[in-house]
């Protein structure tokens, strides 16, 4: 999946304000249905704010984890 | 002499040209216009009927060292060191640009429908004034307020200008008859969490209504209904609309330094244009992970200048960014890249600098109060008011626990 055409890697880390939600949305405004998205971000409150996102726009959160100190989420695209 | 050339005479390109140590450099602004606007003061010509005498000359901001020269930039070179404006080109030894943001209607379909009947306050006097004109016809309805895009030059401005309009109606009496929506693609009112807990309450309290994570897709031209990605609609009869923003229409070799809003690639902390020699970009033409405001164009001038005078100079991508209440008090976005935005109580001193803003602004492209800046800055960082919040809570917590 990592070669996966579709995948679009949005690096947020170390963002100051307004944050990394602004380059999700940025993303997703340019998104198709299909679309992974792997957003790597330094600040813990995209957690709650991907959740909030993904049951408002009907996309999916594939993972969330954490990996060299920052969180790194696949979303999918299925909606929009 | 080292040739500098910087361009765009705003608030970046202005306080940059005036820095730089003028026996030593031959300092060349390319600007399309002569004339510099202060762009806060949008606000408040659109949604307050404030003097539209918001714009100086240019040639009298700057030095009289500092040659000015009104063109538009149509190309840049960035391999062979030269600015294509029209008509003529400029060879550089360092570059920096400086050429801020636009607003851009024509990205979202209606938008610019909505710009020529309503006008906005993010893209010159003219369409504030259409705005206002507006407003004061309003008797009653639904307003909607809010930013078309993610990307937003001033990101609390949004906010303000909701709050403003509510202030408006409620003085015209109007306020029982009219709804008033706003509305946001962040997840809450402001994306920084410390400023949300205090606008967020504000909203509710003044009546005003808030749909979070509506990224606009499309107005309707005719009904002026707004509808976004997330397949949500909002019917309005006058819609406050802040245009999506995208960079300066210059084309660049390499190609590879802009982004997909045509803003400039530059390095988060040296400000340079990686993969090229010689060449900067600040302020709102840069792609940098932060705001888009006059505080850090400020700051980022400066660091350029620094750099160009051979002194080691990073950014910390520090906001400093007035938000306006609208009812006498005022706070600020403070954050920077080690920070998040740290909650700064309003009171109305701070509306009371904003306001000062209006004519210290003029003095500061100057660069000659530049060690008052700095200690400003300094004396604000979010580490400090970061820090002192917690003293006073756990020295409030304390009390309420004895
Ligand atoms: C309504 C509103 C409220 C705001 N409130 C605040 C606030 O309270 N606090 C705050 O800090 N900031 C605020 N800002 C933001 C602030 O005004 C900008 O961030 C700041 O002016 C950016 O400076 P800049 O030098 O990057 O760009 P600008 O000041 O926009 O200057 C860009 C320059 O480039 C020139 N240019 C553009 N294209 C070309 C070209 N092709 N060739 C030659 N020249 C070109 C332009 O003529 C202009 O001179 C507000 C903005 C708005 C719209």
């Amino acid at each position: 999946m990592a070669d996966d055409p579709n995948r679009r890697l949005i690096d947020a880390r170390g963002k100051a304000c307004p944050g990394p939600i602004t380059d999700l949305s940025l993303a997703y405004r340019r998104s198709k249905v299909g679309d992974v998205f792997e957003l790597w971000a330094t600040d813990p409150g995209i957690r709650p704010d991907l959740q909030a996102w993904a049951k408002k726009t009907g996309n999916e959160i594939v993972s969330v984890e954490e990996r060299d100190g920052a969180i790194v989420a696949v979303l999918r695209i299925r909606a929009r | 002499m080292r040739r500098v050339v910087i361009l765009g005479g705003g608030t970046a390109g202005t306080l940059l040209a005036n820095s730089l140590d003028h026996a030593r450099f031959d300092v060349t602004v390319l600007s399309r216009s002569s004339e510099h606007l202060f762009q806060p003061a949008l606000l408040y010509v659109a949604l307050a009927h404030a003097d539209p005498r918001i714009v100086r000359d240019e040639r009298r901001l700057l030095s009289r060292r500092v040659k000015l020269v009104q063109e538009q930039v149509e190309r840049v070179d960035l391999l062979a060191r030269r600015v294509h404006a029209r008509g003529a080109f400029h060879d550089y030894d360092a570059l920096v640009v400086a050429t801020g943001a636009r607003a851009d209607p024509s990205q979202i379909p209606g938008l610019s429908e909505v710009a020529a009947r309503f006008g906005n306050y993010h893209s010159g006097v003219a369409p504030a004034q259409k705005l206002w004109a507006a407003l004061d016809a309003f008797r009653g309805g639904t307003i909607a307020v809010g930013q078309a895009s993610p990307i937003c030059v001033c990101p609390p401005s949004p906010l303000e200008g909701v709050l403003l309009i509510d202030r408006l109606l409620r003085r015209r009496g109007l306020r029982d008859r009219s709804r008033l929506v706003f509305f946001t693609p962040h997840p809450r009112a402001y994306p920084a969490e410390a400023i949300d807990e205090i606008v967020a309450p504000l909203l509710k309290a003044r009546g005003i209504e808030l749909r979070t994570f509506f990224d606009v897709d499309r107005v309707d031209p005719k009904s002026w209904a707004i509808g976004s990605i997330e397949g949500e609609r909002i019917d309005c009869d006058l819609p406050v609309i802040v245009p999506p923003f995208a960079g300066a229409e210059i084309a660049y070799e390499p190609a590879s330094v802009l982004d997909d809003d045509r803003f400039v690639h530059a390095d988060r902390n040296s400000l340079r244009i990686p993969g090229v020699l010689g060449a900067f970009a600040v302020g709102d033409a840069a792609d940098l992970p932060t705001s888009k405001a006059g505080a850090g164009a400020h700051l980022q001038a400066m660091v350029v200048a620094e750099q160009l005078a051979g002194r080691e100079a990073t950014f910390d991508g520090r906001t400093h960014c007035a938000v306006d209440l609208a009812d006498g008090t005022g706070t600020f976005v403070v954050s920077s890249y080690a920070s998040p935005a740290v909650r700064y109580p309003p009171s109305r001193l701070k509306h009371l600098m904003k306001m000062l803003m209006g004519r210290v602004y003029w003095l500061s492209l100057s660069g000659r109060f530049e060690p008052l800046f700095d200690r400003y800055f300094h004396w604000t960082a979010p580490e400090r008011l970061g820090a002192s919040a917690l003293r006073h809570a756990e020295k409030a917590a304390a009390r309420s626990g004895s």
